[in-house]
């Protein structure tokens, strides 16, 4: 019971301060300027030619990362069509059957 | 399996205008909120409302798992050979191959518009493909 209540207080102590600090950072401007995003704010939609900024870094100055998360979908669906197999038929010597008629 | 026409009617009135708003959100994406990875789920849960409410199989029968597989490995490789175009035109891999044409001639954000099309129907059709794969029927 007690140890209870000491549970209860620490969730209301954590979600104030992550209440703070949500307040703080959704209060407009971030209080810290850096170059980067003064040069993107700038200079984003010129040197890259989309009006949308999100859409100019991901695919103008990231497009890297962009190449790696849609390797990680590819990777994802390789995964599904090997381990799904229909239920019942997993552990058959006719493994292989199973598999045979996959695209 | 037993289905209500609510969700009959719903399911039929609603998933082209599904995969509709998600091409708008592809091909839209470089000037307003949108993009590649959001239009193509957008497209993935059109298409999975229908094999939720239809069935797999005649939704397959729409769209083919064959079909499905191809298309994501074949904008995979174009989105590569896109890359490789900017390497060939010297901005780099994955860089704007036409940075120096002029800007009234060609836009410079069709580079971006490819590149968004080819992520969103690889995206579209990989995760309707998976979960299309995992709900099928035993044969």
């Amino acid at each position: 019971m007690r140890g209870g209540r000491v549970t209860a207080v620490l969730e209301v102590v954590v979600l104030v301060l992550v209440a703070l600090f949500l307040l703080q950072a959704l209060q407009g401007d971030h209080p810290e300027s850096s170059e980067v995003r003064g040069h993107l704010v700038e200079n984003g939609s010129r040197e890259t030619g989309a009006l949308n900024l999100v859409t100019a870094i991901y695919l103008g100055y990231r497009a890297f990362d962009t190449l790696g998360e849609t390797i990680v979908l590819l990777v994802a669906v390789t995964g599904v069509i090997y381990f799904a197999v229909p239920a019942g038929k997993g552990d058959d010597e006719e493994d292989h059957d199973t598999r045979s008629d996959l695209p | 399996m037993k289905k209500t026409t609510i969700l009959d009617l719903i399911s039929r009135k609603l998933a082209p205008f599904m995969l509709l708003f998600g091409l708008y959100l592809l091909t839209y994406g470089h000037m307003s909120p949108g993009g590649g990875f959001q239009g193509g789920v957008v497209i993935a849960s059109g298409v999975i409302l229908l094999f939720v409410a239809q069935g797999v199989e005649a939704t397959a029968s729409l769209f083919p798992f064959r079909s499905l597989s191809l298309l994501e490995a074949g904008a995979f490789l174009l989105l590569v050979a896109a890359g490789l175009a900017g390497l060939a035109a010297g901005a780099g891999f994955l860089g704007n191959p036409i940075a120096g044409v002029d800007v009234r001639m060609v836009p410079r954000a069709s580079m971006i518009l490819v590149y968004n099309v080819l992520i969103g129907l690889k995206v579209g059709a990989g995760i309707s493909f998976m979960c299309m794969y995992l709900f099928r029927e035993d044969r």
